[in-house]
C-alpha cells in the first residue's frame, strides 16, 4: 500500500451534499428560535401564540434538512 | 459502497413485519394509556383535589365555628357585664333605699321619743305646777297668817286671798 | 516515524468496524418470512413495550393518595406533559381531550428512544421507519378528524392554504406549498425527524466506540491516545443521545399538539 492509495478519498459524495443541505436549515432554525425568543422578550403576554408559530416554522424548515437526509439515500 | 446505496433507500421503505409490529404495539400502548394508566392517575389527582378541597372546607367550617363561639362568648360576656352593672345599680339603689328607710325610721323614732319626752315633761311640769300651787298656797297662807298675826279662820277669805295672790303672781309673771 | 505512521495507518486501513445503515436493517431472527417476523430492533421494541407496560402498570395499580418518591416522579412527568405541552399550546378547555394521546406519544417515544443508550439494547426502538410513521399517522388522522369536526373539511383546507394578508401573486407559490404542508410535509417531517435523529445518533455513538475499541485494543501503539479521545467523545455523545431522546419526544409531542390546535378555527 503506497502513500497515493492512502490519500485516496473514498466514501460517498452524498455525505458532502448533506453537509451543504444542512447549512440552510441550520441558519433558518437558528433565526426562527432567535426571533421567537426576541419577540417573547418583547411581548411576554403573547408567548403561547409565538411558541405555536415558532414550532410550525421550525417544522417546515427542519423538513428541508430531513429532505437532505432522504435525498442522500435516494439519489446515491 | 453499492450496498449502502441499495440498502440506504430500504431504510425508508417499511417492511410488512415492521408495519405489523408497529401497529400492534401502538394499539397496545394506546389502549394501556387511554384505558388504564391515565384514568388511574386522574382518579388519584381528583381524589387528592377533593381531599384538599374537603380539608379546606373543614378548616373553614372550624374557623366559622370558632368565630361563632367567640361571638357567642363575647355576647355572653357583654350580657354578663350589663347584668353585673344592673345588679350593682340595684344593690346601690337598694342600699340607699335601706339607708333612707333606716333614716326615716330613726327620725320617726327620734321624733316619737322627743314627743313622748316633751309630753312627759309637760305632764311633770303640770304636776309640779299643781303641787307647787298647793304647797305655795299653803305656805303663803301660813306666811300671810303669821304676818297678819291672825289666823284667817274664814275659809272664804282664805281662798279668796289665795286666788288674789295667784292672780297677782300671774300678772307678775306676765 | 514514517514507519510507525505507516504501520498505524495500515492497521487503520484494515480499519475499525465502521457502522453503516445496514445496522438498521438487521436480519430477521424470529418467525422468518411471516408477517410477524422479528428482527433485532423489533425485539427491542417488544421488550421495551413489555417493560413499560409492567413498570407503569404496576405504578398505576399501586398509585396512592399520598405519593411515594417513584409515584411522585411519574405524576410529575404526567403533569409536565399535560401542563407544559398540551395546555401551554391549546389551553385547558381544548386540550383536555388530547391529553391522553399526547401523553401516550411522549411516554412511548421517550422510552423507545432511551433504548438507544441502554446497554444490551443499544438501538432505539423507534429506529425503523414504521414506528415513527405510525405515530405520525396517528397525529395526521387526529388533526384531520379534528378539522372536519370543528370547521369542516373545506373550510380547514381554505384556511390552511390561503394565508391571510398575502398578496395575490405570492398565493401562486403559497397555495401548493401550504397544501403540500398539510397533506405530506407534516406527517413525513414528523416521521423522518425522529427516525433520522435516532439513526444519526446511533451511528455516531457506534462509530466512536468502535474506533475506541480499535485504537485501544487492536492498535498497540501511540494511537491509544486517539482511543482515549474517541472514548471520551463517545461517552459525551451517549449522554447527548439521552438528551436527544427526550428532545425528540418533546418536539414530536409539541408539534402534534400544534398541528391539532391548527385544526381549530381562529380564536
Amino acid at each position: 500500500m503506497d502513500i497515493i492509495t492512502l490519500a485516496e478519498v473514498s466514501g460517498n459524495l452524498s455525505a458532502i451534499g448533506y453537509g451543504l443541505a444542512a447549512i440552510g436549515p441550520g441558519i433558518g432554525v437558528g433565526i426562527v428560535f432567535g426571533k421567537a425568543i426576541e419577540s417573547t422578550a418583547r411581548q411576554p403576554e403573547l408567548s403561547g401564540k409565538i411558541q405555536t408559530l415558532m414550532w410550525i416554522g421550525f417544522g417546515l424548515i427542519e423538513f428541508l434538512a430531513l429532505l437532505g437526509i432522504v435525498a442522500g439515500f435516494i439519489f446515491a | 459502497m453499492e450496498t449502502l446505496a441499495e440498502s440506504g433507500i430500504m431504510l425508508f421503505v417499511p417492511k410488512m413485519y415492521d408495519i405489523v409490529w408497529s401497529a400492534v404495539i401502538l394499539v397496545i400502548v394506546a389502549l394501556f394509556f387511554y384505558k388504564f394508566f391515565l384514568p388511574k392517575f386522574q382518579a388519584v389527582f381528583d381524589e387528592r383535589a377533593a381531599k384538599i378541597e374537603g380539608g379546606i372546607a373543614k378548616a373553614e367550617q372550624a374557623q366559622k365555628d370558632a368565630d361563632e363561639a367567640k361571638a357567642k362568648y363575647e355576647a355572653q360576656l357583654s350580657n354578663a357585664r350589663v347584668e353585673a352593672s344592673k345588679i350593682r345599680d340595684d344593690a346601690r339603689a337598694e342600699a340607699s333605699h335601706i339607708v333612707a328607710d333606716a333614716r326615716s325610721r330613726a327620725e320617726a323614732d327620734a321624733s316619737q321619743i322627743t314627743a313622748s319626752a316633751q309630753r312627759a315633761i309637760a305632764s311633770q311640769q303640770q304636776q309640779a305646777l299643781v303641787s307647787l300651787k298647793g304647797e305655795v298656797g299653803a305656805l303663803a297662807t301660813a306666811l300671810a297668817g303669821k304676818i297678819l298675826g291672825s289666823e284667817l279662820q274664814d275659809e272664804k277669805v282664805q281662798s279668796s286671798m289665795i286666788d288674789q295672790m295667784i292672780d297677782s303672781m300671774d300678772s307678775d309673771k306676765q | 516515524m514514517h514507519e510507525t505512521l505507516l504501520s498505524g495507518l495500515t492497521l487503520a486501513a484494515n480499519g475499525p468496524e465502521i457502522p453503516t445503515v445496514d445496522e438498521f436493517l438487521p436480519p430477521e431472527i424470529l418467525f422468518q418470512g411471516t408477517p410477524f417476523a422479528m428482527n433485532r430492533i423489533i425485539l427491542v421494541r417488544v421488550v421495551m413495550t413489555v417493560i413499560m407496560l409492567i413498570v407503569l402498570g404496576v405504578s398505576a395499580a399501586k398509585a396512592k393518595l399520598i405519593p411515594g418518591r417513584w409515584q411522585g416522579f411519574i405524576e410529575w412527568a404526567i403533569e409536565y406533559v399535560r401542563d407544559k405541552i398540551v395546555y401551554e399550546v391549546m389551553g385547558e378547555t381544548r386540550g383536555k381531550r388530547y391529553v391522553p394521546m399526547i401523553t401516550t406519544l411522549f411516554f412511548t417515544i421517550l422510552l423507545f428512544n432511551i433504548c438507544g443508550i441502554i446497554p444490551g439494547m443499544n438501538i432505539a426502538a423507534t429506529a425503523t421507519i414504521m414506528m415513527p410513521l405510525a405515530f405520525a399517522l396517528w397525529t395526521f388522522v387526529q388533526y384531520w378528524r379534528t378539522a372536519c369536526r370543528e370547521q369542516g373539511f373545506f373550510a380547514y383546507l381554505k384556511k390552511e392554504c390561503i394565508p391571510q394578508g398575502v398578496p395575490a401573486p405570492v398565493l401562486i407559490i403559497a397555495i401548493p406549498i401550504q397544501l403540500l404542508d398539510v397533506v405530506v410535509i407534516r406527517p413525513v417531517s414528523l416521521t423522518v425527524r425522529l427516525f433520522a435523529n435516532m439513526l444519526a445518533g446511533h451511528i455516531i455513538v457506534a462509530l466512536c466506540f468502535s474506533a475506541t475499541q480499535f485504537f485501544l485494543i487492536e492498535a498497540h501503539n501511540w494511537m491509544a491516545a486517539f482511543g482515549a479521545a474517541t472514548f471520551v467523545f463517545g461517552f459525551i455523545m451517549t449522554l447527548f443521545e439521552g438528551f436527544v431522546a427526550y428532545l425528540q419526544a418533546f418536539i414530536f409531542a409539541t408539534l402534534s399538539t400544534v398541528y391539532i390546535n391548527l385544526s381549530y378555527p381562529e380564536d
